[in-house]
């Protein structure tokens, strides 16, 4: 019981943070406290380096939170923040699911590709591709007609 | 290219401050839960001697006489159990000639103070749904397994869907699966409109819809006759809500209605979120979202999507759920990446 509760105190903001970031603040510490719930009664299944299978968790959670919710209870957009900003963050939402978690898991939750890797179930070369790949259209899609509009508009206003 | 990521590191979105408390108090909780048993091997192999044991005592207790039963008063009741059936609209397929899926399931969710059992996508099917009656452009299209939301980045599988099991344990009483709104106790709630109306403001603060929410999900929650009538009350009272006086819905089935304006889904606008209430009971018999004007070839005041309560009742008994679904396990939602 020592271990996980060393493994909890450790982990918490993070997977915190990942569940913040992926359902919205109001529903981080529940998906949070069912994370840890879901590890407890698998402890058995728990590796060393528990970030990983604790996100992975997280995730689960966090699909079943976003298949049951209505946009309005999840949407938490800061305002104060500059538009370099607000554009990149429109550039990845406008990303589908898959190349958003790769990125994040990467910019904002600081793991390495072998620990994204197992979050997401596959191999690490795999991340890779799919990390490239993400890059790539994250990439494009500041570049659309819609981001210049914005742009302009921002200027203008 | 690493630039970007560096970028992406700085629109990081604010991390929520831990609150120690709650995190301790967590904690304190989850360990005190039961754990899965290890791998069943290991089991064996360790308490085999054991089982021989108890296996023996089991005999002997079967073999001889069974003492008189002293009689036991029933437990009380501790679930509230509620089974829904709900359907949706989803515009899929060309943007320019587009056709609708109806996705279709039950949920059966069992609520008590600190726990919660849900069993997601029973009877689950996604079926093509023509917009008009020329022809079946599903069938036109070849039967695809996968269709293309209009206005969306996802696919919707056709078929039927598998069941999930969900278990959470939450303090008090948690409003739905996706709501903050959570109560220590129901029995505390005013049986007022007003009041409620300001108890529930506190929580979801002011918004009509969200206070609209809240309340019609109390009335399909375990509180009193007079709460129940109270959030009813509370409805109609909101800015913008309609009463609907005696309504026909559902197999010829009478009750008195409200709506309320509701926010645009993703793919509809001028939407409406109506209930329909059984006027003797209190007790509802169907929400639905409608909308209030023509879309995708759709006419105006047809329903979108719709809930309807097919048990609400207490229960002495254990949730019942499938055995043959992970509990917790990834739920295979028929919305999937494209």
């Amino acid at each position: 019981m020592e271990e996980f509760s060393s493994v909890y105190r450790e982990c918490y903001p993070r997977v915190l943070a990942y569940a913040a970031s992926h359902a919205g603040p109001r529903l981080a510490e529940d998906i949070t406290s069912e994370t840890f719930t879901v590890a407890w009664r698998r402890l058995d299944q728990m590796p060393s380096n528990a970030l990983p299978w604790l996100l992975g968790i997280a995730r689960n959670l966090v699909r079943a939170a976003h298949r049951q919710t209505t946009t309005y209870e999840l949407t938490d957009s800061p305002a104060e923040d500059d538009f370099a900003v607000v554009e990149l963050r429109a550039a990845l939402a406008s990303l589908s699911d898959a190349d958003q978690e790769v990125l994040t898991l990467i910019a904002w939750h600081g793991l390495a590709a072998a620990e994204a890797a197992q979050v997401l179930g596959c191999t690490t070369a795999t991340f890779f591709v799919r990390l490239h790949r993400a890059r790539r259209r994250l990439q494009a899609a500041l570049w659309t007609p819609n981001f210049d509009r914005a742009r302009a508009s921002w200027k203008t206003s | 290219m690493e630039d970007l990521l560096k970028d992406l590191a700085q629109a990081k979105p604010p991390v929520p401050e831990v609150d120690p408390e709650r995190m301790e108090r967590d904690l304190a909780r989850i360990v005190t839960l039961p754990r899965e048993r290890p791998a069943r091997k290991q089991f064996v192999r360790r308490f085999a001697p054991l089982l021989v044991i108890g296996a023996v005592i089991v005999l002997a207790v079967v073999l001889l006489p069974a003492p008189p039963q002293p009689v036991q008063p029933a437990a009380p009741p501790k679930w509230w159990h509620e089974l829904t059936r709900q359907w949706s609209l989803m515009i899929v397929g060309d943007p320019a000639d587009p056709y609708a899926v109806h996705i279709d399931s039950k949920t059966d969710r069992w609520l008590a103070a600190n726990q919660q059992v849900t069993v997601l996508q029973k009877d689950g099917d996604v079926r093509p749904f023509p917009l008009d009656r020329d022809g079946n452009p599903w069938e036109a299209a070849g039967r695809p397994e996968t269709v293309p939301q209009v206005g969306g980045t996802h696919s919707v599988r056709i078929g039927p869907m598998k069941p999930a099991v969900q278990k959470t344990a939450v303090a008090g009483f948690q409003m739905s699966l996706h709501s903050q709104a959570r109560f220590d106790s129901l029995d505390s709630l005013p049986a007022d409109p007003q009041e409620l109306k300001k108890a529930l403001e506190t929580i979801v603060g002011k918004d009509a819809y969200r206070l609209g929410s809240l309340a019609m999900e109390l009335i399909s929650s375990n509180v009193s006759a007079d709460q129940r009538r109270a959030a009813f009350e509370l409805v109609k009272t909101l800015d913008g809500a309609r009463f609907l006086g005696d309504v026909t819905v559902l197999n010829e089935r009478r009750g008195v209605g409200v709506a309320i304006a509701a926010p645009p889904t993703f793919q509809f606008a001028d939407v409406e979120t109506q209930l329909v209430i059984d006027a003797e009971t209190g007790l509802p018999i169907v929400k639905r979202d409608v909308i209030t004007t023509p879309q995708f070839g759709l006419p105006a005041q047809i329903a979108i999507s719709e809930t309807e309560y097919l048990l609400l009742e207490q229960v002495g008994f254990e949730p019942i759920v499938p055995q043959d679904v992970p509990v917790n396990g990834e739920v295979e939602s028929p919305i999937i990446e494209r």
